[in-house]
Parts: structure tokens; C-alpha cells; sequence
């Protein structure tokens, strides 16, 4: 392992300084890019390795919104990074563009291959060919206000196990009256709901995309039924009016104000609470099925590579770093989950137990596959968003599914195949 | 004939020769003018036109496609609903903001007491940008933790609150509020200028004459003003064809896509779907309707100003 890290930085560094001739130990500084949503964890990790190493990672921080078009600018000018923490889900569309290095055989001569998290590789890989590697990780989860439900005369302990214990504890949350609701979620963003919301149905049997995303499959009684809990707590009115035109802006705030019942979220939940609200005294479960069983959307970040960079050397050295037991457990101290399943529990060992239920959930978690997951789910005005609006808040949920089902096979149908 | 010209020729030469050296020195004073807008917009431009041309994704190798996307632009039912919905907001939003400014700059135009502070206040929300008027207004039209739906309800108007961007009209009522609040005072001091440029004894013969406010207003106000009204209104009409922030921070296009404007479809196209090709595209369709209609404006609006 370290024999061939070690003759592939000579290499490299051969490669890229062919003037100096000198040792192959010269210090290099690589340069990562990340979304905002890893300005917690990625700053630290990056500090510990350059601290320890004498190559250097440079690291930029860019929103959420725009790290997609400022890198593809960034490749076509030629000033891309060398490595990019990059939104699993984008992938398979990054690697068909023809954007990312091959890592396949890097990647297999990892001994814990086998355990990275499996929702990572599939969608890091593109025809049978590894671009991507997991890197941060943050599953879907249930959590709900122990406070409100002690107040309720819930068990402040026990959380909802099938839909009709989340509607029927939301139902009792939401009869405190006042400002109290029962449930959450932001009814107009699709990448919420893809989230939080298949999960369900995941968990009830169904799914949205066939395995390979070639066919999309809403028409199922598992999406009707999920779609009937929603709708009948939104006729109910346990849920507040605002999440009809939600955004996903208050995806995270509307439990964090402490005045919801139970709401669906995620893995990052639990550290944004434990340092920004600790007043809040809530629990964490699984995304149920129907009756029973559970589901979670396994998403996070892959770790993919800049084709052509000269820098490989330093980026896997990097990559190395943050696979070992120190650089996931700052991982998983500053937010992130750990992606190596086979040191996952010790990584996580003295922080929050609430952290395991979502490793849990991150490990048996899915992923969709499309490479065409950012017209489908993602936009604000894509199929899947436009549907889930009509169907939770609307009158007519038959035509709204079988509009999103003929857009949405469009889409992948008019996809470019290469 | 030929002393003639020998005479007059040396002349006229020095003259041209002055002449050329004047333009040449004007030239040089426009030079940074027309350098920003050789940099900043006919570069731009025709790279866009170049590539409109292309299959471009946003990564990745770009083919040159001809005109395959403004065929595709054809059948794109999507764009031709955005600009109808754009042509729509475009009309709707105009009229308003004139109904708004008008009786504005009707009020500001004359020095009364606190003239100043009323022109300030109605001009105060035109130095915002767009963006930072939506991200406002984004929150006071939140039916949670807003102002104006929690208002109503605890005023007793309404049953319950409101949400009012979950349906179109409230929705599509709201930005046409929003924007009107935003641009109504520029308008105002435009409309101001016009009215201030109107010699005051035109209305007072008038006056004399025994001719009412009213008929003072249509026979000698309008017509006096048609160059500045013309200015106003190719104003409004360019900056709402290309509206997208607010309903791209505000609404997000919905409810249920029923507010895309076109420069949103072809944003969504760019960057959402990564096609800056079919993007740029879009973009020289767009161009071309909007100098079309500013040309016609233009036209019906340069007829004799009257009195000049």
C-alpha cells in the first residue's frame, strides 16, 4: 500500500517538475474545493493533515448553489482543483462528462475497501469504473421533541416505529395548541424530500427509480400510501402553514425553534442541535416503513479527482489521512458521519449515542442513481419538486403522479448517452 | 473650375484637418466608454452567439451543432409559457408602477413643506438591489414568522393565516406589490424631471384660458412629456422582461412553476441542467425580442414633442 503511494508521488512529482531534478519527497500543495455544508468538518481535517504532513492541502469553501456551475467554469478554464468534495449524488453525471479521474485501481487496493459505505461507491462508480470515493456522510433520520411529547403524555423515549404511531403522536403533540405543531417538512423543496420522504416509502417496499435509473417508478401503492400520511396531517392541520412553501430554508429551523412535535431530518441534525441548541432535548429514530422495518437516504459526499491533475499524489495522501481512525473520528466530532464502516464504532465511541442510530442508518442506507438526478429531483422547478408539492397540498394527486412520472422518464430518456 | 478647386481645396484641407483632429480627440474621450462596452458587452455577446452554436455542456467537450438548438428552442414548450408568462408580468407590472409613480411625481413635482423628505422616502427603496428587496420581502410574506399574513390574523381579517405564496394569485400579487414598492421611485423621479421641464406659463396661459386640471393634464402635460414617458416606460418594460431574482428568491418559480420568467427557464437550462449552449441560445431569442420591442416603443413614442 504505501510502497505504491509512494512511487506514484515520485512519479507524479517526476511528471510535474520535470525541470528539478531532486528528490521525490518535494512538498506539494494540492488544492480541494468543498461545499458549504462541510465548512465544519472540512477546515479541521485539513488542519490536522497539514500539521502532519509536509505536502499541504489548500482548501476553498463554496455555497451549496454554486460549487456545480464554479467548477465546471473552473475545468473549462483550466484552473480546476486538483480534488473536489463533491455532492454524492452528482457523481455519475461529473464522471459521464468526462470530468474525473479514474481511481478504480487505487481505490480496490484499499484493504477496507470492502466496508466504505456502499451508497458512496455505487454512486462513484460509472460503468463499472470507480471516480468517486465516500468522504463525509449524512443520513436521513426521525426526530421528535422529548419535551413536547412528555408534555403530550407521549413517552418522552420512545419514538414512532410505523405511519400510524407518526401520525397519531403528531395528532396528540399537536393538541397542546398555541404555536405547537405536530409535524415538519419543507413541502417545496425536492432535495428535502428525497431525502426524508422516499425513505418511507424505501422502508414500505416501494421506490421511485428502478436500481440502474434508467425507468422511473412512482405510480406504486407504497408512494400513494406515504403521500395519504402527509396529506392527512396537512388536513389535519399538524402542520404549520409555511412548510406549503418551504424551500428547504426551514428544513433545519422549524424544529430547532423547539415548537415542532416530530419532524423528519438528518444525521447533521444531532451536532447542529448539540452545539446551537442545546436547550433542545430531543430523540433519534429511524425513518419507519408502513408497518415496521425502516429506511434512510444515505448521502453525503464523494471524494472525486480532477482529470489530469498532476497532484494525485498529495490528493490521495490526503484521502489516506482522512480513512484513518484519526481523521474520522474529527469527521464525526465536527459533523460528518464516519464512511468506513469497519472502524465507524470507535470513531464515534465518546460522542453523542444518538450518532450511532444515524451510523446505523447511514450504513443500510440507499442512494438513487441518475445522472440526471439534478433535473429530476433537485431543481426547484423539476418534476419530483412539483410533485410532491401537488400531491401533499393539492387537489389532484392521480395527475400529478402521472405528470411527474412521464416528465421524469422524459428527462432520463432525453438524457445525453455516451 | 479646377482654380476654384485649387483654391478652396488648401482650405478646406486645414479644415478637415482641424475637423479630423477634433474627432480624433473625441474619440479619445469616449475611448474608455466604448472599451467597457467592447469588453464588457460585444465580447460577451458574440461569444454567447458563438456559443448558441454549440452542443456546450457545463463540463465536459462541446460539438458544434449549427442551429440545432434554435430548432430545439421551437419546440421547447416550456420557454415559449415562460415568455408568456413574462409578457404577462411585463404588462401587468408596468401599468402599475406607472398608475403608482405618476400621481408620485404629480405630488414631489412642486415644492411644498417636507418635499424633500417625501421624494427621499419614495425614492429610498430604488437604491436597494433586487436581490436584497426579495430576501426582505421573502420574509415579510412568510405566514409563519412574517409580517403581513400573522398581521391580518391577529387584526381579525382573516380566519386563519394566510399563506400567501402557496397559490398563484396571492403569489404573483405579491411580486407585483414587492416590485412596485422597489421601483415605483425611480419611476417617480424620472416622471418628475419630465413634469419639471415643462415651461409653467404654457399652464398658466391655459389657466387663463379657462382650461381645467384635467384638460391641462391631457392637452399640455402628456404630450409635453412623451420623450421622458418614452424613457420611463423602455425602462420598465427592459428590466421586467429580464426579471428572474425575485421570483427566484420569493417564489422559486412556483407555486407549481406557474412564475418561471424566461431568463429563469434559461437559467435552469445553464446551470441547472447544464446546458449553456442551449442557454446561450435562449439568451440571443431573448435579445432579439427585447430590442424589437424597444424599437417599437421607441417608434411610437418619437412622433413631434408640440411645442419645441
Amino acid at each position: 500500500m504505501k510502497t505504491t503511494i509512494t512511487g506514484l508521488a515520485f512519479a507524479a512529482s517526476i511528471f510535474s517538475t520535470l525541470a528539478t531534478i531532486g528528490p521525490a519527497a518535494a512538498a506539494e500543495t494540492a488544492n480541494i474545493w468543498v461545499r458549504a455544508d462541510g465548512s465544519n468538518f472540512m477546515p479541521r481535517i485539513v488542519d490536522a493533515f497539514n500539521k502532519g504532513h509536509e505536502n499541504q492541502i489548500k482548501l476553498d469553501i463554496i455555497p451549496n448553489a454554486e460549487i456545480i456551475p464554479k467548477y465546471g467554469a473552473a475545468a473549462a478554464g483550466g484552473t480546476a482543483p486538483d480534488a473536489l468534495s463533491l455532492d454524492l449524488i452528482y457523481t455519475p453525471s461529473f464522471a459521464a462528462a468526462g470530468q474525473l479521474e479514474d481511481i478504480t485501481d487505487w481505490a480496490k487496493s484499499l484493504p477496507y475497501f470492502d466496508s466504505l459505505s456502499p451508497a458512496h461507491v455505487k454512486t462513484g462508480t460509472y460503468k463499472d469504473r470507480i471516480y468517486g470515493l465516500p468522504f463525509s456522510a449524512d443520513s436521513s433520520v426521525l426526530i421528535w421533541n422529548k419535551k413536547l411529547f412528555k408534555q403530550a403524555g407521549l413517552d418522552p423515549e420512545k419514538g414512532p416505529t410505523n405511519w400510524a404511531e407518526i401520525e397519531a403522536y403528531a395528532e396528540k403533540v399537536n393538541a397542546l395548541g398555541g404555536d405547537i405543531k405536530g409535524f415538519y417538512f419543507s413541502g417545496n423543496c425536492g432535495g428535502c424530500n428525497i431525502f426524508t420522504f422516499t425513505p418511507l416509502i424505501w422502508a414500505s417496499g416501494g421506490d421511485i427509480l428502478t436500481e440502474d435509473g434508467s425507468k422511473a417508478t412512482l405510480d406504486s401503492p407504497q408512494l400513494r400510501g406515504a403521500i395519504d400520511l402527509y396529506r392527512s396531517m396537512v388536513k389535519k392541520d399538524l402542520v404549520p402553514a409555511g412548510a406549503q412553501t418551504d424551500t428547504g430554508s426551514n428544513f433545519f429551523a422549524a424544529f430547532a425553534a423547539g415548537n415542532i412535535g416530530i419532524s423528519p431530518s438528518g444525521a447533521f441534525a444531532i451536532g447542529a442541535l448539540n452545539t446551537q441548541y442545546p436547550d433542545i432535548d430531543y430523540g433519534v429514530t429511524f425513518l419507519p416503513g408502513k408497518d415496521g422495518g425502516w429506511s434512510s437516504f444515505a448521502g453525503g459526499d464523494n471524494f472525486v479527482v480532477t482529470k489530469g491533475t498532476t497532484k494525485i499524489a498529495v490528493v490521495k495522501e490526503f484521502l489516506d489521512f482522512a480513512y484513518s481512525l484519526e481523521g474520522q473520528t474529527i469527521l464525526a466530532k465536527y459533523g460528518s458521519l464516519p464512511v468506513r464502516g469497519d472502524i465507524a464504532n470507535e470513531a464515534l465511541k465518546d460522542l453523542d449515542p444518538r450518532y450511532k442510530i444515524a451510523a446505523e442508518a447511514m450504513a443500510k442506507g440507499r442512494t438513487p442513481y441518475s445522472v440526471v438526478f439534478n433535473d429530476l429531483i433537485n431543481s426547484a422547478n423539476g418534476p419530483w419538486n412539483q410533485m410532491i408539492n401537488e400531491v401533499f397540498f393539492g387537489e389532484d394527486v392521480n395527475g400529478a403522479i402521472a405528470n411527474a412520472q412521464e416528465t421524469m422518464q422524459s428527462i432520463i430518456d432525453s438524457a445525453p448517452q455516451q | 473650375m479646377t482654380s476654384i478647386a485649387a483654391i478652396s481645396s488648401p482650405a478646406r484641407r486645414r479644415k478637415l484637418v482641424g475637423a479630423g483632429r477634433r474627432q480624433w480627440i473625441g474619440l479619445l474621450y469616449v475611448a474608455p466608454a466604448v472599451a467597457l462596452v467592447v469588453v464588457f458587452f460585444i465580447i460577451p455577446l458574440c461569444m454567447t452567439a458563438w456559443m448558441s452554436l454549440h452542443n456546450w455542456p457545463l463540463m465536459g467537450a462541446h460539438s458544434f451543432i449549427g442551429l440545432d438548438n434554435y430548432w430545439a428552442i421551437l419546440r421547447d414548450t416550456r420557454f415559449w409559457n415562460a415568455l408568456k408568462f413574462t409578457g404577462y408580468y411585463t404588462v401587468v407590472v408596468t401599468i402599475a408602477i406607472f398608475v403608482v409613480a405618476f400621481p408620485l411625481a404629480l405630488f414631489i413635482e412642486r415644492p411644498r413643506p417636507l418635499t424633500g423628505f417625501y421624494r427621499t422616502s419614495f425614492f429610498m427603496p430604488a437604491v436597494i438591489g433586487f436581490a436584497s428587496a426579495s430576501l426582505l420581502w421573502s420574509w415579510l410574506l412568510n405566514v409563519d414568522s412574517g409580517l403581513f399574513s400573522p398581521a391580518a390574523f391577529e387584526l381579525g381579517l382573516t380566519e386563519k393565516k394566510v399563506n400567501l405564496l402557496a397559490t398563484f394569485q396571492p403569489a404573483f400579487w405579491s411580486i407585483i406589490a414587492m416590485v412596485v414598492w422597489k421601483v415605483a421611485g425611480f419611476t417617480m423621479i424620472i416622471l418628475m424631471t419630465g413634469l419639471q421641464s415643462i415651461p409653467p406659463d404654457l399652464q398658466e396661459a391655459a389657466m387663463i384660458d379657462g382650461a381645467g386640471p384635467l384638460a391641462r393634464f391631457r392637452a399640455i402635460t402628456l404630450p409635453l412629456m412623451r420623450r421622458t414617458l418614452a424613457l420611463a416606460l423602455i425602462l420598465s418594460v427592459a428590466g421586467s422582461v429580464l426579471a428572474f431574482d425575485q421570483f427566484y428568491i420569493i417564489l422559486r418559480g412556483g407555486p407549481r412553476n406557474q412564475t418561471l420568467t424566461a431568463v429563469y427557464w434559461i437559467f435552469n437550462q445553464s446551470f441547472v441542467s447544464f446546458k449553456l449552449g442551449y442557454g446561450a441560445a435562449l439568451s440571443m431569442v431573448l435579445l432579439v425580442i427585447l430590442v424589437a420591442l424597444s424599437l417599437i416603443q421607441l417608434r411610437l413614442l418619437r412622433q413631434p414633442e408640440g411645442v419645441d
